[in-house]
C-alpha cells in the first residue's frame, strides 16, 4: 500500500514539534552515516595526487597514475578481470533468468534449495570445494586451474543472486497476460519471449550489473581456482595491499571507484529512460 | 500459478541449464569436501586412504572452538552494528520522497567499489602515521598516536563498512512497503514517537530486518581478509583456519571438517531464523 | 560455449602478445631488478610470465598439484628435500648450467642439496632485528622484544618457522628442534609476548619501520636493508646473540615443465654475475654468487646488514625440514598461539 501523502513528506500533523525534530535528526543521521560511507574513498582519491608517499600532503602529482598505468601485471590483471567478468555475467544472466522464470511456473526445491544454499554459504567453503573438485576431476580430464576454472565458478556463484533479482520481479508479474497469449494461438516460447521478457527486462539489467560487480571484486574463491593465466586485479589488489600502504594502489583505488561509478549512473540513466 | 499441462518439456529445458552449473558448482564440490573431511591427508598434502573420522574429532577441542566462538562474536557484533547504524538511513531513505533514488544510489555506490579497497581505504586511515591520527595530534587533541589499527575493533570496523548496504537494502525495502496508516493509528491512540518505533514499526519491519541480519552475518562468519589486513593477522577466524589448511599447512582434509562444521553452524543459524512466506527463491 | 571458448582464446593470445616461447617464472615479490626480466626476454626472444608471492608455503600449495603450469620456482633451502620426496622438482642439467661455478665455495655444495642435483642458491640472508635509533631499550637480543617499554611497537614475522626459530632461541634451545616439550615451551613465550605485539607482518613492516609506527621488528635481512636504505641513519641491524636463523632461496625446475631446456638458460642467465650484481642493486639483497660480489662496490660488499662478518654468522644456523609429525605440532600450537 502506498504512502496517502505522495510527496513522501513526514506526516505533518500540525504543531507535533516531536515529529519535526525526529526528521531533522534523522536527517543529520543520515548525513554522518552518508559521510562514513564515502569520506574513506575520497581520502583515498585525494592522496593518490600526493606526490609523497606517507601521508602529509606534499604536492600535487600525477607519478601514482603513471606507475599503475605501467605496470604490466596490472593492466593485464584489469584485463582478465574485466574478460572473467564479462563472460560470467553473460552467462549468469541468461542461466539464471530461464531458472527463475522455470522455478516460477514449476516449482523444483530440489534446484530452488540449491541456489539458497549457494546464497548462503560462506565464500571460503565454496571456494575450497570448488578447488578440491577442480583438482580432483583433473586427475582424468588433463587440464589445470585457469580461466575456465574462474569463469566456471563465478557463473556458478552468480547465477543464484540473478534468479533472486529476476523472482522477485516475477512476483509482481500476472499470468494471466501470458495466458492471453496462448489463447491467441502462441507458442510457450514466444510468449515468453514477447510477453514475459520484456516486462523483466528492467530486473535482468539489475541482475547483470549484480552479477558483473560480484564477479568484478570477488577475492576468496578467485584466489583459490585461479590458474597462472588468470591473475585478477582483486589478486592484484590484495598482493600490494599486503605489501603496506602504496599511493599506486590509492590510484588504482580511484580508477575503478570512478570507471565503476561512471557505469551505474550510465544504467541508471539507461534504465530510467526505457 | 498458472499448470501448463503436458508442456513439460519447455519448463525442464528452461531449468536444465541452472541445474546442470548448480550440479558442477555445488552439488559435487561439496560431495567432494564431504568425501575429503572423512580421509587422511598425505605426508606433504593431498588426500589418501584410509577414511577416518580423525578430523572431526580434532575439531572436538577447547581450541577450535574459540576459534568458533570469537568468529560467531566478531560476526554477532558486526551484525548488530550494521542493523543498528542501518535501520535510522533505511527508515530516512524511505521517507525523502522525490529523492529517494538518488539516497539510495548514494548507499550502493560504495558497494560497487571492491570490498578490498574499502578495507585498504581503512587501513589507510587507521595507521599510527595515517590520517586520522595525523588530524588528531595537528589538533593537539592526542599526543601519541592512538593504537587503531591491528586490533578487534579495526577489524569489526572494516566488516560494518563493508556489509552496510547488504544491510540497509532489505530494511528499506520492507519500510517503504510499510502501511503509514498504521503509524497514524498509533499516534492516534496516544503512543508515543518512542513507542510508535518499538512497538509497532520495528516487528512490522522483522522480515527485512532478519533479511538484513542474514546477509551480513553469514559473509561475516566466514571472513579471514579482513582480519588479516586490517587484524594484523594476530587473531585466527574460522576463516583463517579453513584457509590456512588448503593452503600453507597443506591439510586438505581437516580444512574440509572444518568447513562442513562452518556450514552445518550456518545453517542451523539461518534455520532457527527462517519464517514461513519470506523464501527468496 | 563457444562465445566462452573465442573469449578465453582470445584472451590467451591477448596474453601471449609475442606470441612463440614462453616461460613462466614464480619468485618471491622485490626479488628482481626491474631490468633482469626484460633483458631476459630480449636476449632469447622468449616472453616471460612472473608472479609473485609473499611466503614459501604458499608457493608450495599451488605447484603442490602437480599440475600448476608454473616452470621455475624459488623454493627456500629447507623446503628443497620435501619438494623432491614429493616428485616436484626436476633433476638439474649440469650441462645446460654452465655459470655454476659462480658461486662461491659455500653454495657449490650447501648442506641441503649437495652437489646442487635440485637446486641452486640464489639469494641469502639472516633474520635478525631491526630497530629505530634512539628507543629504550636499544634491542641486542631476542629477549629485548618481550621487554614492556616497547609495548605495542613490536613485530614479529607472520612465519610459524621464524616465530618458533626466535623463541627457541630465546630460551636456548635448538633453532630446528623437534621435541615437543621445547616447542611447547617456545609456544608459552610466544604467548607471552603477544600481548605486546602490534601485529604479525612480513615484507609489510618495512614501511611501517620507515614511517615510525614500528620501533623494533624481526625481521629478514632483505627487508631491514630495503628499510634502512629508505631511512637512513634512522634504522639499525642486529643479529641477537643468543643465536638466529640463516635463510636462502634457491633457483628449481619444477617436474612439470615442458621447458627444461629453457628454464636451464633462466637458471643460468641468473647465474651469470654483471646479472646478479644488478639485481643486488636493485633490491638490497645479499648474493649467493661469489662472481658477482667481486663486481659489487665494497661498500656493499662489507655491508654488516648483508654480508656480516664470519664470527656473526657463526652463532647462525640453516633451517632444517621437520618431519611430520613435528610439523603438525608446530602447526596446531601455531594455531594455539594465533588464537590466544
Amino acid at each position: 500500500m502506498k504512502w496517502p501523502v505522495s510527496s513522501g513528506q513526514w506526516p505533518a500533523k500540525t504543531g507535533d514539534r516531536g515529529q519535526r525534530t525526529g526528521a531533522s535528526v534523522l536527517a543529520w543521521y543520515a548525513l554522518l552515516i552518508y559521510a562514513f560511507l564515502h569520506v574513506p574513498l575520497l581520502i583515498l582519491a585525494i592522496f593518490s595526487f600526493n606526490s609523497s608517499k606517507f601521508t602529509v600532503w606534499q604536492g600535487f602529482s600525477l607519478d601514482w597514475y603513471r606507475a599503475a598505468f605501467a605496470d604490466r601485471d596490472l593492466i593485464e590483471a584489469a584485463a582478465n578481470s574485466l574478460i572473467i567478468a564479462a563472460c560470467a555475467t553473460v552467462l549468469a544472466t541468461m542461466v539464471g533468468t530461464l531458472a527463475a522464470y522455470g522455478l516460477w511456473k514449476r516449482s523444483s526445491n530440489w534446484l530452488a534449495g540449491s541456489m539458497y544454499l549457494s546464497l548462503v554459504t560462506p565464500e571460503i567453503v565454496t571456494g575450497v570445494s570448488l578447488l578440491a573438485f577442480f583438482q580432483w576431476s583433473f586427475r582424468f580430464l588433463h587440464l589445470r586451474l585457469g580461466m575456465h576454472t574462474v569463469i566456471l565458478a563465478h557463473v556458478g556463484f552468480s547465477i543464484a543472486y540473478v534468479a533472486v533479482v529476476v523472482m522477485a520481479r516475477l512476483r509482481g508479474f500476472d499470468p494471466e497476460l501470458e495466458e492471453a497469449a496462448l489463447d491467441l494461438g502462441a507458442t510457450e516460447w514466444s510468449a515468453f519471449r514477447r510477453v514475459t521478457l520484456p516486462y523483466l527486462m528492467p530486473a535482468i539489467a539489475a541482475a547483470a550489473m549484480l552479477a558483473f560487480t560480484v564477479s568484478i571484486d570477488d577475492y576468496v574463491i578467485t584466489s583459490l581456482v585461479a590458474g597462472i593465466d588468470s591473475q585478477t586485479l582483486p589478486m592484484v589488489i590484495y598482493a600490494m595491499a599486503r605489501r603496506g600502504v602504496n599511493p599506486a594502489l590509492n590510484a588504482v583505488s580511484t580508477v575503478i571507484v570512478v570507471a565503476l561509478g561512471a557505469m551505474v549512473m550510465i544504467s541508471e540513466r539507461l534504465r530510467r529512460r526505457a | 500459478m498458472v499448470g501448463f499441462g503436458g508442456r513439460a518439456s519447455i519448463r525442464i529445458a528452461f531449468l536444465t541449464p541452472a541445474a546442470v552449473l548448480m550440479l558442477l558448482t555445488l552439488v559435487a564440490p561439496s560431495a567432494i569436501i564431504v568425501a575429503y573431511s572423512f580421509l587422511t591427508h598425505g605426508a606433504y598434502g593431498g588426500v589418501e586412504r584410509p577414511f577416518t573420522i580423525e578430523n572431526y574429532t580434532r575439531l572436538y577441542d577447547p581450541l577450535y572452538a574459540a576459534i568458533l566462538w570469537r568468529s560467531l562474536w566478531i560476526a554477532g557484533v558486526a551484525t548488530a552494528v550494521c542493523l543498528a547504524l542501518g535501520f535510522p538511513l533505511a527508515l530516512f531513505i524511505s521517507r525523502s520522497g522525490a529523492r529517494k533514488n538518488l539516497y539510495l544510489s548514494l548507499v550502493i555506490l560504495p558497494f560497487w567499489t571492491s570490498f578490498l579497497i574499502r578495507t585498504y581505504a581503512w587501513m589507510f586511515l587507521l595507521r599510527d602515521t595515517g590520517l586520522i591520527n595525523t588530524a588528531l595530534q595537528a589538533l593537539h587533541l592526542i599526543r601519541a598516536p592512538l593504537p587503531m589499527l591491528y586490533n578487534d575493533g579495526a577489524v569489526i570496523l572494516g566488516l560494518v563498512y563493508g556489509f552496510l548496504p547488504f544491510a540497509v537494502l532489505p530494511m528499506y525495502a520492507t519500510l517503504e512497503r510499510l502501511d503509514q496508516s498504521l503509524l497514524e493509528a498509533a499516534a492516534d491512540l496516544g503512543a508515543k514517537p518512542r513507542d510508535t518505533l518499538f512497538r509497532v514499526m520495528i516487528p512490522l519491519c522483522a522480515p527485512g530486518i532478519r533479511a538484513a541480519a542474514i546477509l551480513v552475518f553469514v559473509p561475516c562468519l566466514g571472513t579471514y581478509l579482513t582480519s588479516d589486513l586490517l587484524g594484523g593477522s594476530k587473531t585466527i577466524l574460522i576463516g583463517n583456519l579453513i584457509q590456512n589448511q588448503f593452503t600453507a599447512s597443506r591439510d586438505w582434509p581437516f580444512g574440509a571438517a572444518a568447513s562442513i562444521v562452518l556450514m552445518a553452524v550456518a545453517m542451523i543459524l539461518l534455520f532457527a531464523v527462517r519464517r514461513r512466506g519470506e523464501e527468496l527463491l | 560455449m563457444n562465445r566462452r571458448g573465442f573469449l578465453v582464446s582470445a584472451a590467451g593470445v591477448l596474453a601471449c602478445g609475442r606470441g612463440g616461447r614462453r616461460l613462466n617464472v614464480y619468485n618471491w615479490s622485490d626479488y628482481v631488478a626491474p631490468d633482469t626480466i626484460p633483458n631476459f626476454e630480449r636476449e632469447f626472444g622468449v616472453r616471460v610470465r612472473y608472479g609473485t608471492y609473499e611466503s614459501a608455503p604458499e608457493m608450495l600449495a599451488k605447484v603442490m598439484s602437480g599440475n600448476s603450469g608454473w616452470d621455475v620456482v624459488f623454493p627456500s633451502a629447507e623446503f628443497v628435500q620435501p619438494m623432491r620426496d614429493m616428485g616436484l622438482l626436476a633433476p638439474l642439467r649440469h650441462d645446460l648450467l654452465t655459470n655454476l661455478d659462480a658461486l662461491g665455495p659455500l653454495f657449490r655444495d650447501p648442506p641441503w642439496d649437495r652437489e646442487l642435483a635440485w637446486s641452486v642458491p640464489y639469494m641469502h640472508g639472516t633474520t635478525g632485528i631491526v630497530y629505530r635509533k634512539g628507543i629504550l631499550p636499544e634491542p641486542k637480543a631476542w629477549a629485548d622484544l618481550w621487554d614492556a617499554r616497547l609495548r605495542g611497537r613490536i613485530t614479529m614475522l607472520d612465519d610459524p618457522p621464524e616465530v618458533f626459530g626466535a623463541c627457541l632461541k630465546k630460551i636456548g634451545d635448538p633453532l630446528n628442534s623437534a621435541d615437543p616439550g621445547q616447542l611447547r615451551e617456545a609456544k608459552a613465550q610466544a604467548v607471552l609476548q603477544k600481548p605486546l605485539l602490534r601485529a604479525y607482518l612480513n615484507a609489510e613492516v618495512r614501511d611501517q619501520l620507515v614511517a615510525g609506527d614500528v620501533a623494533a621488528a624481526q625481521a629478514w635481512a632483505v627487508t631491514a636493508g630495503q628499510a634502512i636504505a629508505a631511512a637512513p641513519g634512522k634504522l639499525e641491524y642486529v643479529l641477537p646473540v643468543e643465536g638466529f636463523a640463516r635463510y636462502a632461496d634457491t633457483m628449481a625446475i619444477l617436474r612439470e615443465t615442458g621447458r627444461m631446456e629453457l628454464a636451464s638458460q633462466f637458471i643460468n642467465y641468473l647465474l651469470r654475475p654483471e646479472v646478479s650484481a644488478a639485481i643486488v642493486g636493485a633490491t638490497q639483497t645479499a648474493t649467493a654468487n661469489a662472481a658477482a660480489l667481486k663486481l659489487l662496490p665494497a661498500a656493499v660488499r662489507e655491508d654488516p646488514v648483508l654480508y656480516p662478518p664470519a664470527e656473526e654468522l657463526a652463532r647462525g644456523e640453516w633451517f632444517e625440514p621437520q618431519s611430520a609429525a613435528s610439523q603438525r605440532l608446530r602447526d596446531r600450537l601455531w594455531t594455539e598461539i594465533k588464537s590466544s
